[in-house]
């Protein structure tokens, strides 16, 4: 068994945990891991950043209070993480 | 889906003209019949390469999707009547297997001007697409902000997307800019989109659609009023103020809104019985 770091990126609508997800995709630490836009399963998991938070993934970036001017961002993104057993 | 054109010339109408300024994207049944479909994907099946541009030559039965009644109706609305045809098209074969795109606007890095219709992609499904094979994903109202690939690549699924399931032989018809990803074909069979692209040749001078000028006022306060779904509300400023701009530009007037909307239709819209709290603490206005 090995401890990995599952990655969770969330755009939410403000900088709020609380506020509604925008978007929303897992990466998981395992070879030929694929993360796609899903067409059979396009609804979030979680409706919250706190959402997340209470089935235990932790925040590890906050986002930027200022988006860049020269393009557009949909949503404000924080980045979580949760630390799993994998058997390798 | 657009509602089958009243008129002859299969012009939009001025609703479905705000539909498309709010949401950068429509879907049109050519209604072009079966066998025609069903000839072009066994003509696609046996080319050896992909021809690029030159597919119409290859494949002339193309040429009749983009010269059909209501798909030129739907262009000449969108980029007047004098439109012309791009020389760069594209078939995308996506065999069985193929992965998911990212999020993107095509053109890469080239100028945007998000308060103009100036081009337009139709993209062609000879088979019928459903969520397992390939459909095109869109995010509606993203045609008027700027993409950067690099950030979005991230970016999975989003709770508003759209998925354009159609039957064979609708296209769909897009706004240049809009955000869109092919996604995964889970099928056994190839999934074929062809696509072209339109440019305007002239600025507006008026309406080229089926306008009425009594529509006016409907015309603003949905352009104004209808939410910026799926989008931050920091956005909605300049998601509005680019709506009215295009309007305006593809009216051929610089004042249609402004001067109807004047302060006529202002409402105080805090005016009325208190707010109540819900169970969570959220103020609710009764």
């Amino acid at each position: 068994m090995t401890t990995k770091q599952r990655l969770l990126y969330i755009s939410s609508e403000t900088t709020h945990p609380a506020s509604p997800v925008l978007s929303m995709a897992i990466y998981e630490p395992t070879l030929g891991s694929i993360t796609q836009i899903d067409p059979k399963n396009s609804i979030p998991i979680y409706e919250s950043v706190h959402e997340a938070q209470i089935d235990g993934w932790r925040v590890i970036h906050f986002p930027d209070q200022k988006t860049a001017e020269s393009f557009d961002v949909i949503g404000y993104q924080f980045i979580l993480e949760k630390l799993e057993e994998f058997n390798d | 889906m657009i509602n089958e054109s009243k008129n002859s010339t299969h012009l939009l109408s001025d609703n479905d003209m705000v539909d498309f300024i709010i949401n950068g994207y429509l879907v049109l049944d050519t209604e072009i019949d079966k066998d025609l479909n069903d000839s072009i994907i066994t003509q696609l099946n046996q080319l050896d390469s992909n021809p690029g541009d030159l597919v119409t030559e290859s494949i002339p039965d193309l040429k009749k999707v983009y010269n059909n009644p209501k798909v030129k109706g739907v262009l000449s609305s969108l980029l007047g009547s004098d439109y012309s045809i791009n020389t760069h098209r594209h078939c995308h074969r996506n065999p069985p297997g193929s992965k998911s795109q990212s999020w993107h606007q095509d053109g890469g890095e080239r100028e945007r001007h998000p308060n103009q219709i100036s081009n337009l992609l139709m993209m062609y499904y000879p088979q019928s697409v459903d969520l397992s094979n390939g459909p095109t994903a869109l995010i509606p109202g993203s045609h008027l902000l700027f993409a950067n690939p690099e950030v979005t690549a991230s970016q999975g699924n989003f709770k508003h997307q759209v998925i354009a399931e159609v039957p064979a032989g609708h296209v769909l018809i897009l706004h240049y800019d809009i955000w869109h990803a092919g996604t995964a074909n889970f099928s056994q069979n190839n999934r074929y989109m062809v696509k072209f692209l339109f440019d305007r040749i002239s600025e507006s001078n008026s309406p080229s659609w089926d306008h009425d000028p009594n529509n006016l006022i409907d015309v603003t306060l949905r352009i104004d009023n209808s939410p910026i779904i799926g989008l931050q509300k920091s956005l909605t400023n300049k998601v509005v103020k680019l709506r009215r701009e295009m309007w305006e530009n593809i009216s051929g007037s610089n004042n249609t809104i402004n001067t109807r909307i004047g302060g006529n239709h202002y409402f105080d819209r805090f005016s009325g019985p208190w707010p109540s709290i819900t169970p969570d603490g959220q103020k609710v206005k009764m």
